[in-house]
């Protein structure tokens, strides 16, 4: 129950929070304001130095293609290298030549596409990296003396003091002062934010932000390269970025498939070896060499880069990257790709009703009189009780009651008193006149300290309000109880669609709320979540977290608090608001800068599109190799008499590999948006998403490149 | 025609009809349930683990694998041994010596590997000592090994612990192949299969009586019933279930053909059992059946549309009956051909070599394939592990860390499936095929060059490699070099795919399940099983299209065209 | 003519200390750069796998064209077992 309250005095720093959850992509604001002039320059260039053997024998795939290439230009240079060709030496040359360049461009291609996605990311960490300089910082000494040193010489435990107009030099906790500072530099967001020591969410600052006003003092929370904005650069630059655990089982495979072709491959020579030696004397030499030729090295070569999967792999890390960077457009930071792919293997949702589910502010609906009063007079009372609290409850009550007649005159004795965690009330002093509204136990109490009665209409009021899911206040004046207020909570709009998609999805989703069980499920049922739990503590989160994971599952959460750094630690993805405490940002794997809790059930789905994106390309790759075998096979092995089996009726054997290569490279670059941008997700059942996603990507896969190749085949000039 | 059509959908109906009976009985003994044979078979037990000293101690996936691997060692000493020494040992009627040592390591390990690929005579090679204490041993051990690894397997994948290895082995032998092979050996007799260690009858010709012949004979008939029941196919005589001693008839044809398939059909039911899912049961089921219908459908038009340049020669269309037997016919020669290359029981009623390029492109696709059924065993597991392939390469597209069963299919989980299933085949056969080919004069001795000979050479490494071990025949296979390499072929093609299995149901009965939710890839579904079939199709065959259409393919165009 | 003789060996003496270093200098490079020492071991190999190819084409092949085609060999070969690497250890690439 004692969280109830703490919202209604919360300088409502999250400003966001009528934002519908899920709204369009490009409502949102961009923190980067990124240069991404140059890009593609910078891109193709990176493309050239990623052929460094060091760096390309990071992708089995692509390193397998590129030294094919190398013993292709060897073949080009001499023709002869590795046995007498059979065909005019020159003609075998320049077919080994448009070979080698295909096979060059492709592994350019691959490159490109992990350039393009690795470079987004580095505008944005240049963008943020500009906003932090060295800079002078005021560090004060035990004995209080001011000491100017460089920023980068801060320790952790160190004090600053930070006056107005001053950048704060490093990460850490206000412990004394107040003042607004301009976080625009990492939330893209103009406002000014209200930074004070004590409460929770309003005493972290984030080094590189400028103090607008007055003077705090800070204590440094980490060391120099260790900050927020230093891990944030670390992260979108892709510096630490390791495989995650599905793109190592994908390498995997990718590394089997390889494997398995190159035996394949190796093979053959033997095995059309011996035809040839038979078609020799069976028909005559004419035919043996024309097997032999079908099979030299640059076209083996050839085969085994048509066969192998270089589609997925010459995309695989672009679709990891542009994942990451996808996060981070939405205003989120995650601090791994790990924590990405989380997010589409969450079976449950643990949020919190207020902020997340509803919005922060509840506002006043209605007046219930008890004991006999009128309407009119309970309205009276309580603009008397509101008119000193500025929270947007009060200012609603206020508006309510202004909107039922009443009028409250002020005079210069009138004195607010301010709600607190222990009271759990507030009010008004005027003339020795008490007014004052709270939670029902808390005026209760103060009713009876007062030598008052408590009308038993007060408890049926109090029911009534929480059947219909608001939060029911009692005022008073002096002893007298007055009436109850309806608060009532506005469930967020749109949320109730998106909890039904994330059923359809198999996620669950479970409230967390401090209000009592009736008005949790009143709650729980208009915005349409699965579970809900009640006078939830802290603890409580945990537990939940606990029992679901206990279960099997992966369990998703938001947080802001210190007391939830637990819980953010305990759940498989832990969403920390940037206006939270450093405690819950680091214990999180994700840190949303817009402090906005809705933005989970995106994360989910940039997850999921993550992963169906490489599930996808690696289908479409795979089945893509039926085409290639048909327009390969049958015409390099023409000789032997099954060129039946050429069902495209490809014109030649040069023109069917240069064909298959051509569009084994091109549907790189072709594919390159889509692994950047993602496969469109929908919100379905696993099983209808594979239908389509089949459809598409599989039969798509398997007739697609039946089409390029023929086309490219007609088109080009050889013969 | 139509006779020969509803011989094969007889036999392929009771074949289906038994497999839920079959199947059930299988998962009770191995649930530790009761079974009518337990009043009997409960002390016999007793009294062997007794005398071995087996502990009924859960294993793990490497104390399972190793427990295979050294109980699989010891019996290959112990029948090496028997082979080289027995021409010292009794019940050698006909004085046999030992065979080359090459010739008797393969047969060893073709044997201990489940294999039974045959370079030798049976009849003229090995003692009946040899045949039943070495031969016919194995026969059940290394069909029992199979079973007790496919229920490990199937253990590991429905979350349970694995079992133990030895307890497994004894109970597949005296629940499942010991009793049915009595009931079978009885009925082989009394359709006409001989049971005797006399030595061959010596007999007046009738053409000339002055000139007498000697007829091979001995203790065949219970070696006949565990060839086919535990897909082992090795044949007592040379030309195996074509002798009329092996196979007399269309009865023991009919049995054997049901015995050869209904181990690995029933397993799957078994696993329906153990997953508590006979849908997906029954669904898996329906691809390798479905496979098995069409190969039966391309084989049998081949062999009785019959040979182009033989019926022009006729004049008209007859069956190919070049080297089968006429009492079998076109329909149950093919008939048999199919079911024992894609049982890997490897028993054959006719000489494949005699096939057209249907029946070579069907068999060879069956050894490639290694799940249309499959063997002992192993062929369930494949075809398992085959699911969770497809799971992890479509199961993506759902937009989760792909699921088996409740269990992330992670990077252990690809290497060891990707591995097993994908590579271990193509190295095992076109390696040493590629080395073969390139000395053909040296090393291959191919009897019939060009496509067909290429064809007999991968046959017989595939043959190996799938632990099948029927021949294509034809091939001058008793040599030092073909020992030695199907030898390698056998040991990798057995030992890496089981210690992978083994590791890989481990890994996935630690697994913490995740529930079910709309979210899951549901692998229950006709559509999933379509993809699986489509991922079975593209990863598992399309390796060896190469070699495919330089052998039987090419082979069909020439007979077509009339080259060569 | 023996002058110049004598004095080409002082000249080499001199010269023989920077062309030590030199070698102790490629030596520690090579102990860090694997890629040269790897090909010069695959060079060294082949050796003994070009006469093999050579022998068993019999007229088929040219010398140069064994000792290529060896060294092809061993590059597929070296290949496979990077293959193996990235399918047990992917976690390195």
């Amino acid at each position: 129950m004692n969280t109830r309250f703490s919202t209604s005095i919360s300088t409502s720093t999250s400003t966001h929070a009528s934002r519908s959850p899920g709204g369009r992509r490009d409502d949102r604001k961009h923190i980067p304001k990124a240069d991404r002039k140059g890009l593609y320059q910078r891109a193709i260039r990176a493309s050239f130095t990623k052929l460094n053997p060091r760096v390309a024998v990071r992708n089995p795939v692509m390193f397998v293609v590129w030294l094919g290439t190398i013993v292709t230009l060897l073949v080009t240079l001499n023709p002869n290298l590795f046995g007498t060709v059979q065909a005019e030496i020159g003609k075998q040359r320049l077919l080994n030549g448009i070979i080698t360049c295909i096979l060059f461009f492709t592994v350019l291609f691959a490159n490109f596409a992990e350039a393009v996605a690795e470079g987004r990311g580095k505008a944005q960490a240049d963008a943020l990296r500009s906003t932090r300089s060295d800079m002078v910082a005021r560090q004060l000494l035990p004995d209080g003396r001011i000491q100017e040193i460089n920023s980068t010489e801060l320790r952790r435990g160190d004090q600053v003091k930070v006056i107005v107009g001053d950048m704060i030099p490093a990460d850490g906790e206000v412990i004394q002062g107040i003042g607004s500072v301009d976080e625009s530099a990492i939330t893209g967001e103009s406002a000014p934010v209200l930074k004070q020591t004590g409460t929770d969410i309003a005493s972290s600052v984030t080094g590189g932000t400028r103090l607008l006003s007055d003077e705090l003092i800070v204590r440094i929370t980490a060391d120099p390269g260790q900050g927020f904005i230093d891990r944030m650069i670390a992260l979108v630059e892709g510096a630490e970025r390791t495989k995650t655990p599905n793109e190592i089982a994908l390498t995997v495979l990718l590394a089997v498939l390889t494997q398995v072709f190159l035996i394949v491959v190796a093979t053959t020579p033997a095995i059309s070896g011996y035809i040839a030696g038979f078609l020799d004397h069976a028909v005559g030499a004419a035919a043996g060499n024309s097997l032999r030729a079908g099979t030299s090295i640059a076209i083996l070569i050839s085969l085994l880069v048509a066969l192998i999967p270089t589609t997925i792999g010459g995309l695989l890390s672009a679709i990891g990257i542009a994942g990451m960077d996808r996060v981070a457009q939405f205003n989120v930071i995650a601090t791994s790709g790990r924590a990405v792919e989380a997010c589409g293997d969450v079976n449950t949702l643990v949020l919190d009703k207020t902020g997340t589910i509803t919005l922060g502010n509840r506002l006043a609906d209605e007046f219930i009189p008890v004991n006999g009063h009128s309407v009119q007079e309970v309205a009276h009372v309580c603009l008397a009780a509101s008119v000193f609290d500025e929270t947007p409850e009060g200012r609603s009550i206020v508006q309510l009651a202004q909107k039922l007649g009443a009028k409250f005159d002020l005079d210069e004795s009138a004195e607010g008193i301010e709600f607190s965690a222990r009271t759990r009330m507030s009010g008004t002093d005027l003339n020795g006149q008490e007014f004052r509204k709270g939670a029902v136990d808390a005026i209760k109490g103060f009713v009876r300290s007062r030598g008052g009665q408590v009308p038993t209409t007060l408890d049926e009021a109090y029911e009534q309000v929480s059947r219909m899911g608001g939060t029911p206040l009692a005022v008073c004046q002096g002893n007298e109880i007055y009436g109850v207020i309806y608060l009532k909570d506005i469930v967020k709009p749109g949320l109730r669609e998106r909890f039904d998609q994330l059923r359809r999805m198999g996620v669950k989703t479970i409230m967390l709320t401090g209000d009592n069980r009736i008005t949790a499920s009143v709650i729980a049922k208009e915005a349409g979540v699965d579970d809900f739990i009640a006078e939830a503590t802290p603890e409580d989160k945990i537990d939940v977290i606990r029992s679901e994971q206990a279960q099997g599952k992966l369990v998703a959460m938001t947080g802001d608090g210190t007391n939830d750094a637990p819980a953010l630690a305990q759940a498989n993805v832990g969403l920390a608001m940037n206006s939270g405490t450093q405690a819950a940002k680091e214990a999180a794997n994700m840190v949303d800068l817009d402090s906005d809790p809705t933005k989970l059930i995106d994360l989910v789905t940039i997850g999921k599109q993550l992963l169906i994106t490489r599930g996808a390309l690696t289908t479409f790759s795979v089945a893509n190799d039926i085409a290639k075998y048909f327009a390969i096979i049958p015409t390099i092995f023409a000789a032997a008499g099954i060129g039946a089996l050429n069902i495209m009726e490809l014109k030649s054997a040069q023109s069917a590999i240069v064909s298959a290569l051509i569009y084994n490279a091109l549907i790189i670059p072709v594919l390159i948006p889509l692994a950047l941008r993602g496969v469109q997700f929908r919100p379905l059942t696993a099983d209808q998403l594979l239908q389509r996603n089949i459809l598409i990507y599989g039969l798509g896969g398997i007739i697609a490149p039946f089409i390029a190749i023929k086309a490219i085949d007609l088109v080009l000039p050889l013969s | 025609m139509l006779q020969g059509w509803i011989q094969i959908a007889l036999t392929l109906l009771i074949l289906v009809a038994i497999t839920p009976f079959f199947g059930r009985y299988i998962a009770r003994v191995f649930m530790r349930q009761r079974t009518i044979l337990d009043s009997v078979l409960n002390p016999l037990d007793k009294a062997i683990f007794a005398l071995s000293g087996v502990r009924a101690k859960e294993m793990t996936g490497w104390q399972y694998a190793r427990a295979v691997l050294y109980s699989n060692l010891a019996m290959l000493v112990f029948i090496y041994l028997i082979f080289m020494l027995q021409g010292s040992l009794p019940f050698s009627p006909t004085g046999l010596n030992a065979p080359s040592w090459d010739l008797a390591l393969h047969t060893a390990i073709s044997f201990v590997t489940n294999t039974n690929q045959q370079h030798y005579s049976g009849e003229t090679t090995y003692s009946y000592f040899s045949q039943f204490a070495a031969l016919g041993f194995m026969m059940f051990t290394s069909a029992g090994t199979g079973i007790a690894v496919a229920i490990a397997f199937i253990r590991g994948l429905t979350g349970r612990p694995l079992g133990n290895f030895y307890v497994d082995l004894i109970q597949s032998i005296t629940r499942i192949l010991l009793p049915i092979s009595l009931v079978g050996a009885i009925l082989l007799i009394a359709a006409g299969i001989p049971e005797t260690l006399a030595g061959p009858a010596i007999v007046p010709t009738l053409e000339n009586p002055e000139i007498s012949q000697a007829i091979a004979r001995g203790p065949v008939a219970h070696f006949e019933i565990i060839k086919e029941l535990g897909e082992n196919g090795g044949g007592f005589f040379g030309i195996n279930s074509a002798h009329p001693f092996e196979n007399p008839n269309g009865f023991t044809n009919l049995i054997e053909l049901v015995a050869l398939l209904s181990v690995p059909t029933s397993l799957i039911v078994t696993y329906g059992i153990f997953a508590n899912n006979l849908k997906q049961a029954w669904l898996v089921y329906s691809i390798p059946l479905a496979i098995l219908i069409g190969f039966i459908v391309i084989t049998t038009i081949g062999e009785y549309q019959g040979n182009p340049a033989v019926n022009a020669l006729l004049g008209g269309q007859a069956p190919n009956l070049e080297g089968k037997e006429v009492r079998f016919g076109w329909a149950q020669s093919a008939l048999f051909a199919v079911f024992t290359t894609a049982s890997m029981c490897g028993a054959v009623n006719s000489m494949h070599d005699s096939f057209m390029p249907n029946g070579d492109f069907v068999t060879l696709s069956n050894l490639f394939l290694q799940i249309v059924f499959g063997g002992q065993g192993t062929g369930t597991a494949y075809l398992f592990t085959y699911l969770i392939l497809a799971v992890f390469v479509t199961g993506l597209m759902v937009g989760r860390t792909p699921e088996f069963l409740g269990r992330k299919i992670e990077k252990r989980e690809v290497v060891l499936a990707s591995f097993l299933i994908l590579l271990v085949h193509p190295i095992a056969i076109l390696i040493p095929a590629a080395i073969t080919l390139a000395f053909p004069e040296q090393l291959a001795g191919i009897s019939n060059p060009g496509f067909h000979g290429l064809s007999q050479v991968i046959y017989e490494y595939a043959s190996a490699a799938a632990n099948n071990g029927s021949g294509f025949e034809g091939l001058g296979d008793g040599t030092l070099w073909w020992n030695l390499s199907t030898s390698f072929s056998l040991l990798a093609g057995r030992y890496i795919p089981i210690v992978a299995l083994l590791l890989l149901a481990d890994g996935m009965s630690r697994k913490q399940p995740v529930p079910a939710t709309a979210g899951t890839l549901r692998t229950d579904t006709a559509l999933f099983t379509g993809i699986t079939a489509g991922v079975i199709l593209i990863l598992g065959a399309l390796t060896f299209f190469p070699a495919l259409a330089l052998g039987p393919v090419a082979e069909a165009f020439q007979i077509v065209k009339g080259i060569g | 003519m023996k002058f110049n003789l004598l004095n080409r060996s002082r000249l080499l003496l001199q010269s023989a200390t920077p062309v030590l270093e030199t070698i102790a200098e490629l030596w520690t490079a090579w102990s860090r750069q694997k890629l040269p020492l790897y090909l010069f071991l695959a060079l060294c190999f082949n050796l003994i796998v070009a006469p093999v190819v050579y022998a068993a084409s019999g007229n088929e092949f040219s010398h140069i064209q064994a000792w290529a085609l060896g060294l092809l060999g061993l590059a597929t070969l070296a290949i496979s077992i990077y293959l193996f690497f990235v399918m047990f250890i992917p976690e390195k690439f």
